[in-house]
């Protein structure tokens, strides 16, 4: 796919507080996917996926002026935004919050290669790297960044004592900076 | 905390992910608010567990961003401004005319208001300073002439005063002055509002009589103008007699010789 524009992010910051759609456009191509595949993890479900994206973008227009520059990443936002929009969803209608982490790995990796975003990532590379990431660094990991537990939740699923969750969090999150290193 | 120990806390990781309380999502963006190198260490956690998230992007089904679209333009009714969504390369289209000639037609409403305004507050604001600038000569007259009555009073109650009326004579019967004579200085004033204007060229001078003898008492003004009425200081004398008014030249003589106005005795 061709990307007409493209912007940094204190530009795209700063177009999108003006409402302007275009910038909104790019905002979607470029991180509709990653949000998907967060979505996805939640609810296991293609099409309620999409369901729920849909309803996060348009917060995301909606709230826009909500969102901080000096406190954080704009995709941080646009995260935390979508776990607690998704964790919502699955509350109201009845879903049954479940530990999708130890499922998780083989659902998504049975779906094709289909990120499509504006920067191309070597996905199926990076997949294959995250194997390094220790099982219970990345499980962590993912119980509080894709599926929003608290570390009081993350204690008691993983065993870990509560008081050092901080502290194996930051060794995890570390060790997948190195590994996600580009080069 | 030091900000290394903020880096190695493990509580920017847990901010990162949106696994703190609130309390700690407080103190971490005080703490990015106030250094810079905790904020690029969250800008790098970040940039990180973007990458991650990245990895498992699933592109989502063609029609969802028509979708999104579609729902952002129906709920802005009150922008004219529409933009269709694209999710290849191609042309939007753009309908922004409406909207900017009414917000050009707003602005220089607006910007005309702004110099009416400006204009009426500026003529306001001259006449007001123009006022100011009389009123404080005015005031700065009357302190002026307030002071003079002041000395003035000074000598008419100061207790060593001795008041000496200085009646007309054959020259001016209605002419009058009086001279305020220090006891314990010497010093001599004198009120000279009662004497006839002096003629072009000529000035009164006074005389005091010791032994017997005029001696010059120094030039009284009356050319400059308001001065007639104010009591003017003379030359001081320990012990005198009399005084006299007498018209004479200009800065005056060593002795009297022009019409005597006035005279009176202690």
């Amino acid at each position: 796919m061709e990307v007409i524009q493209k912007y940094n992010e204190d530009e795209l910051v700063l177009l999108l507080q003006r409402r302007d759609q275009q910038a909104f456009s790019y905002l979607y191509d470029n991180y509709a996917p990653a949000l998907n595949g967060v979505i996805f993890r939640l609810v296991g479900d293609k099409s309620i996926a999409e369901d729920i994206l849909q309803e996060v973008f348009i917060k995301i227009w909606n709230n826009f002026s909500s969102y901080d520059p000096s406190k954080g990443r704009l995709f941080t936002w646009m995260m935390n935004l979508t776990r607690n929009l998704t964790i919502d969803t699955l509350r109201s209608k009845g879903y049954k919050k479940q530990n999708k982490i130890s499922g998780d790995e083989n659902s998504v990796n049975d779906l094709q290669d289909t990120n499509s975003g504006p920067e191309k990532f070597d996905t199926m590379g990076l997949r294959k790297q995250l194997e390094n990431l220790k099982p219970e660094q990345r499980v962590i990991i993912d119980l509080a960044y894709f599926s929003g537990y608290t570390q009081d939740e993350i204690a008691k699923e993983t065993g870990i004592p509560l008081g050092t969750v901080k502290t194996r969090m930051r060794a995890a999150i570390m060790e997948l900076r190195k590994i996600l290193q580009f080069k | 905390m030091n900000i290394k120990e903020i880096i190695s806390s493990g509580l920017l990781e847990l901010y990162a992910t949106g696994t703190t309380s609130e309390q700690e999502r407080k103190d971490v963006e005080q703490w990015i608010a106030q250094y810079p190198e905790v904020a690029s260490e969250v800008k790098e956690i970040s940039t990180g567990l973007e990458a991650y998230a990245r990895v498992y992007s699933i592109a989502p089904a063609a029609g969802i961003k028509e979708k999104i679209f579609a729902h952002i333009n129906a709920t802005e009714n009150g922008r004219t401004a529409i933009i269709t969504p694209i999710t290849n390369a191609g042309a939007k289209i753009i309908d922004r005319t409406t909207f900017w000639k009414m917000a050009a037609a707003a602005c220089l409403l607006l910007l005309l208001g702004s110099i009416a305004l400006n204009i009426f507050t500026y003529s306001r604001y001259s006449r007001a300073n123009g006022d100011l600038l009389i009123a404080r000569q005015t005031l700065g007259t009357i302190e002026e002439q307030n002071k003079i009555m002041e000395e003035g009073m000074s000598v008419v109650q100061n207790k060593y005063s001795v008041p000496v009326a200085l009646k007309g004579l054959e020259a001016s019967p209605d002419a009058a002055a009086k001279v305020f004579w220090m006891q314990n200085t010497g010093e001599v004033f004198i009120d000279a509002s009662n004497l006839p204007d002096a003629p072009q060229g000529k000035q009164y001078q006074l005389w005091a009589i010791v032994d017997g003898k005029p001696i010059d008492g120094g030039m009284i003004v009356t050319s400059t103008k308001g001065d007639k009425y104010r009591i003017q200081k003379m030359k001081t004398f320990g012990k005198v007699e009399a005084f006299a008014v007498t018209l004479e030249k200009e800065k005056g003589n060593p002795t009297p010789q022009g019409p005597m106005f006035v005279k009176g005795e202690i």
